[in-house]
């Protein structure tokens, strides 16, 4: 049951980190307002669901987010990108600031009441007398159709063949398309489109509140760090294992002390650390994850390029 | 008898299915000027990534001065005293002239990673320095940031980053590249004069600079050298004709 | 860097920042001023030990609270030791403690970012932060939980100069007495071989490699070096507010020492003192007239990203090259036509943000009122009087800056020109 959660979440991560890789790949850009596109796809949708409902917001809210992405693209990254590549960063760092503040200003600080549509709210089915939710498989079922569709736009489109070189042979396509600023454009915006369906599918699921992007933000940094950097299918897999790791550990109870004694070792009683849980611990399981990774395997789980 | 600046042996080096170097044996004399030349695509910069460690290789030897370097990162082989240009010019683009080659010298007279000495009062450092400035003609661009100066200007400055720090095997990748006739003449002239009494291998197009220069030539053609030998052979060599006249027409001026 | 030293001239204004420093707090007595001037000697320092990354090793840190916050916790230990049990530390001397524990941060944590270079790094900063903000909550009794840990700087007796530190004056002499050790051995560390090898690793960290430098261990020692710095603002941090909590590492401080040092400008050492003291004055005034002062202050951020990424430090700079070629005075009339339309536009947009913030965030008299002040004016926000006339005033803004400014811009580009033409 945790498994099916914890695959649940891991494709909303990779909704999110699949975008972040394209954009990384095509344009050498760390979008470090990606979660913000996502916190923006739940609170439009939000809003849109007050007015008309779940479902056209689930449409038009991944499209209007990609517009706002093109459209920074177009105004704000293409000048950044005069400056370099710090400038650029450092450009959709100020982004994330702008729009977590203006998110505050139009819905205030507190979550907003964004609510799973009722013929979404129920239970799918009982195993081991654990309820899966109609929602969770409805999640499953969007995130693994975007993910075919997105498989199907790169391996059957001419601009997918192109997004694809760019994975594998960069300064190649640097030099063939480095030219092609609606590519760029249209990779920007498309992946923060697809950050914000995460958002709207995400957003009702978990809680849609000004620190969403800040929350969800570093996970997804270091889910692409873990998959490594540039690799699509690292991204993949590490976006499932911190899925399942997160959604595993803050289920489980046992105590350091317990693990280390699995293994044969015995912490000293009444420290801290010995004490600790493994569901306390929950949070920074994934960035010490990243920093295993980094210790051990530098690249990444499938990274083929240093950086 | 001592052994030579760079041995190599059975050196290869493949990208993914394709084989770039397919075991090269080369020993390099010291004190020699050595040129090596060979069509567009035959391997000749892959040779110097994979001597000065910028590439990993994939199989073979390579000795500098007797000693084992392979798998060695490129600091470590700068600190055995090889040191090499590039051919897309490789400076610290916002540091001055005069900062540039001070960055160059310092490791070699044993700075390190000092933070408690002050720049300004290392002597030696600025001496130093300053004879390559003045050497490489730069002296009155001195506190000029790299990255504004003339492309000339900039190789020549990169020869002098390459030859600062007193290494005594130059590694130097097309040092003429894309200059006016007189400014190779110049550079020509710079090199002989920097590298005396070291041992300097170049990758080099410009016949003229080559045969100008090279005691010895090795031609490099698909990643195998097919000939290595003085000048006046290499240009007898049947089999070297045979390389060049089949990829390209002339011996001319040309660059990747 | 220029290599040309003038020690008379560089004595000089360290000289006279030191005793405007002193002299301050003399002149403006309110309690009010010497905490805002504390605050500014702290993130001076904070700013300029996240330069030393970013400016001169070429670090993009995300997470550089770690080592401030850090350094603040052990520094409050220490003083609470101190104040429990005495010892040999005095209170003047407990930033060093702090100093030590971002140094000793630095080497830890430092050897695993410092693996990789440029987005990488900034990804892995993020996330190291990211670590020890969230242990921070694992373990209340060093970090004190959601409350924090607190402590009382006067312990002991008066010291040698009849000081306890215990008055806001006091420590903020204390403050600047460390704020100038500081920036000194940290311009220092750039006129060493490190620091200008960890120049050259920013600008080409190849060449640095095939120069002999191990470029991984360049930046390696500036993260130590810097982290004790850091740190040494931390412990400062903690005696000045007495309270520390879990806050002060978290991400938040990252990113405003971020924006303070780029906003100053990181290509010159001095950039980051510009930055932090515009920053913390922003910060207190702009805050306490609106609520909206963040937005403001990213806006600002990104439109110094957008139009001058060098920070008003290479604003006066270039200035300053105007001025000495005899430039400068062809271009302050244009300064002053443009910075009419500006202002108008810039009212015009406060009002629409100010406005917009009264009704949907329901501030100003009530929730769910109608009427606000904004700035001691009254609006009625149901009306469309007042969004009118900030939206017309914006739009007039708007087309002013773009006619006097392009003309504006004509006259820059041409003494831009004139100034290079000059030059070369």
């Amino acid at each position: 049951m945790s498994l099916l959660n914890g695959i649940t979440y891991g494709l909303l991560l990779f909704m999110l980190s699949s975008g972040l890789t394209l954009i990384f790949s095509m344009m050498g850009i760390l979008n470090f307002a990606h979660a913000s596109f996502y916190m923006l796809g739940a609170y439009f949708a939000y809003q849109i669901s007050t007015w008309v409902g779940f479902w056209p917001g689930l449409l038009v809210a991944p499209l209007i987010v990609g517009a706002v992405g093109a459209a920074v693209e177009r105004y704000g990254l293409r000048r950044a990108h005069r400056f370099g590549h710090v400038a650029e960063l450092l450009f959709t760092f100020g982004l994330a600031f702008v729009v977590e503040e203006v998110v505050q200003l139009i819905w205030g600080k507190v979550a907003v009441d964004y609510r799973i549509p009722a013929e979404l709210d129920g239970t799918l089915f009982t195993l081991f007398s654990t309820d899966f939710p109609i929602y969770k498989g409805f999640m499953m079922l969007i995130s693994v159709g975007m993910l075919v569709a997105l498989y199907a736009l790169l391996t059957r489109t001419r601009i997918g063949l192109i997004i694809q070189a760019a994975l594998t042979k960069p300064d190649m396509v640097e030099a063939l398309g480095h030219n092609v600023p609606r590519i760029f454009m249209l990779v920007f915006g498309g992946g923060t489109a697809l950050a914000g369906l995460a958002g709207v599918i995400g957003g009702n699921a978990f809680i849609t509140e000004p620190g969403m992007a800040a929350a969800v933000g570093s996970i997804v940094f270091v889910v692409v760090v873990v998959g490594g950097l540039g690799s699509l299918g690292g991204a993949f897999v590490a976006s499932l294992l911190i899925g399942c790791i997160q959604t595993f550990s803050v289920a489980l109870s046992i105590s350091v002390t317990d693990v280390f004694a699995l293994i044969g070792v015995s912490l000293p009683q009444g420290s801290q650390v010995a004490r600790l849980t493994i569901t306390q611990l929950a949070p920074v399981l994934p960035y010490l994850l990243m920093v295993g990774i980094l210790i051990f395997r530098p690249r990444g789980l499938m990274g083929a390029r240093e950086s | 008898m001592t052994a030579p600046a760079i041995r190599i042996s059975g050196l290869r080096k493949n990208f993914g299915a394709s084989e770039i170097i397919r075991g090269v044996d080369l020993d390099i004399h010291r004190g020699e000027r050595h040129a090596v030349i060979g069509p567009n695509g035959a391997g000749k910069s892959t040779l110097f990534h994979l001597i000065s460690a910028r590439l990993p290789v994939s199989a073979g030897a390579i000795e500098l001065k007797g000693e084992n370097v392979v798998g060695l990162k490129p600091f470590e082989i700068n600190r055995k005293g090889l040191s090499r240009s590039f051919q897309i010019t490789n400076i610290f683009h916002n540091l001055s002239v005069f900062e540039n080659l001070r960055c160059a010298v310092l490791w070699s007279l044993g700075y390190r990673y000092s933070f408690w000495q002050r720049l300004a009062g290392l002597k030696d450092a600025r001496q130093r320095a300053e004879a390559v400035m003045e050497d490489i003609g730069l002296a009155k661009r001195r506190d000029t940031p790299a990255g504004i100066l003339s492309y000339a200007e900039q190789r020549a400055l990169e020869i002098g980053i390459t030859i600062a720090s007193g290494a005594d095997v130059i590694l130097l990748d097309e040092p003429t590249a894309g200059m006016s006739r007189s400014e190779t003449d110049d550079a020509v002239a710079l090199i002989r004069r920097v590298t005396e009494g070291k041992t300097l291998v170049m990758v080099e197009h410009d016949m003229g600079v080559v045969f100008g220069l090279a005691d010895r030539i090795s031609v490099l053609v698909y990643g195998q050298i097919i000939a290595t030998d003085a000048p006046a052979a290499i240009r007898c060599n049947a089999a070297v004709q045979e390389a060049y006249l089949g990829t390209s027409p002339h011996l001319g001026n040309e660059h990747d | 860097m220029n290599s040309a030293i003038f020690p008379r001239g560089r004595l000089l204004l360290w000289g006279g920042c030191l005793a405007a420093a002193i002299a301050l707090p003399l002149l403006f007595k309110s309690g009010f001023v010497v905490s805002l001037l504390c605050q500014m000697g702290i993130m001076v320092v904070f700013a300029l030990s996240y330069n030393m990354l970013l400016g001169q090793t070429g670090l993009l840190s995300f997470g550089h609270a770690v080592y401030y916050g850090l350094g603040a916790f052990v520094t409050m230990h220490a003083l609470n030791i101190v104040g429990k049990d005495g010892g040999p530390l005095t209170t003047a001397l407990l930033p060093l403690v702090g100093g030590l524990a971002g140094m000793l941060a630095g080497v830890l944590l430092g050897y695993v970012t410092t693996k990789k270079a440029g987005t990488t790094f900034a990804m892995i900063s993020l996330g190291i932060g990211e670590l020890v903000a969230a242990s921070a909550l694992m373990f209340p009794g060093f970090f004190g939980g959601e409350g924090g840990v607190s402590g009382n700087r006067v312990v002991g007796k008066e010291n040698l100069l009849g000081l306890t530190w215990g008055p806001q004056v006091e420590m903020y002499g204390l403050i600047v007495a460390w704020a100038f050790l500081a920036t000194v051995a940290m311009f220092a560390l750039t006129q060493t071989p490190l620091g200008r090898m960890a120049n050259a690793v920013r600008d080409n960290p190849e060449r640095a490699e095939f120069v002999g430098y191990d470029t991984q261990r360049v930046r390696f020692l500036m993260v130590i070096l810097s982290g004790l710095f850091a740190g040494i603002a931390g412990g400062l941090s903690a005696l000045n507010y007495e309270i520390i909590t879990a806050e002060t590492l978290n991400a938040h401080t990252s990113g405003v020492v971020l924006l303070m040092t780029f906003v100053g400008g990181i290509g010159f050492f001095y950039g980051p003192i510009i930055g932090a003291i515009l920053i913390t004055v922003m910060q207190i005034v702009i805050g306490g007239l609106t609520h909206a002062w963040l937005l403001y202050f990213g806006l600002f951020f990104l439109f110094m990203v957008l139009m001058a990424p060098g920070g008003i430090a290479s604003v006066i700079a270039v200035q300053r090259n105007l001025w000495l070629a005899g430039l400068l005075g062809r271009m302050l009339p244009h300064y002053l036509a443009v910075a009419l339309p500006v202002l108008v536009l810039l009212a015009g947009l406060v009002g629409l943000v100010e406005l917009s913030y009264a009704l949907l965030a329901g501030e100003g008299v009530g929730a769910g009122d109608t009427a606000t002040r904004v700035m001691t004016m009254e609006f009625h926000l149901n009306t469309p009087g007042p969004w009118l006339a900030a939206l017309g005033t914006t739009a007039l803004g708007l087309l002013l800056t773009r006619w006097i400014g392009s003309r504006a811009g004509v006259a820059w580009n041409a003494a831009l020109a004139t100034l290079h033409g000059d030059k070369a």
